[in-house]
């Protein structure tokens, strides 16, 4: 009784979740994220400016954090925004 | 003295005479060769728009340097760029091994391309 739930919960879930994928940084033979490159870290945020999860672009760990680091460099020097206007 | 390799973003006041901009560029570029550094290369950008009103300005005039220098240096030149009234931001980076190579490659102009996803990929 307990256990049917859970298990359909799960179920759910793992249909939403989408198939790993590989990460296109490594895949493409990126050594370093540069900030300035904005074109390659617009793909990387939503339309509200944010940054988006491994689990919806795939990037591999080591890669998102660096991403991370690039987009919060371009922030601070008024490259991407921090937050987009959400104009509808 | 040891050195390391940095890089160096500012940001000047868009308000100013187009002479101006070379003046603080230059001012920069002399106090940075003056004080042991040796620069690599400098870059303007010209005038950007900004994503975001940065001290009431919506652009701004991009420069962008790299150059070697000892580490006591920067927190000086921070300090010259903090009392700057045209300079709106700035931001030093150090480079490490992996970001040299980046680097190389830079200049080399084979800078690797971020491939997209197939459309088997995408489904």
């Amino acid at each position: 009784m307990r256990g049917k739930p859970a298990n359909k919960n799960t179920a759910a879930r793992k249909a939403t979740v989408r198939p790993p994928r590989e990460c296109l940084f490594s895949k493409s033979g990126f050594i370093y994220i540069d900030y300035k490159n904005t074109e390659v870290l617009k793909k990387f945020i939503n339309d509200q400016g944010k940054i988006l999860p491994r689990r919806v672009t795939g990037t591999s760990a080591k890669f998102q954090r660096q991403l991370c680091a690039a987009v919060k460099r371009a922030r601070h020097l008024g490259l991407l925004p921090f937050v987009a206007e959400n104009l509808r | 003295m040891a050195q390391t390799y940095y890089e160096l973003t500012y940001i000047v006041n868009p308000v100013l005479e187009e002479d101006q901009f070379k003046v603080t560029v230059e001012k920069y570029t002399k106090y940075l060769a003056d004080n042991g550094a040796t620069i690599d290369e400098v870059q303007e950008w010209g005038i950007k728009s900004t994503a975001y009103p940065i001290k009431k300005k919506s652009s701004g005039y991009y420069v962008n340097a790299y150059f070697h220098a000892p580490g006591a240096l920067i927190v000086k030149l921070e300090r010259q760029l903090e009392i700057d009234d045209n300079v709106l931001r700035y931001l030093t980076i150090k480079y490490d091994n992996k970001m040299l190579a980046y680097r190389e490659i830079q200049k080399n102009g084979t800078l690797p391309v971020l491939r997209e996803r197939t459309e088997e990929e995408k489904k």
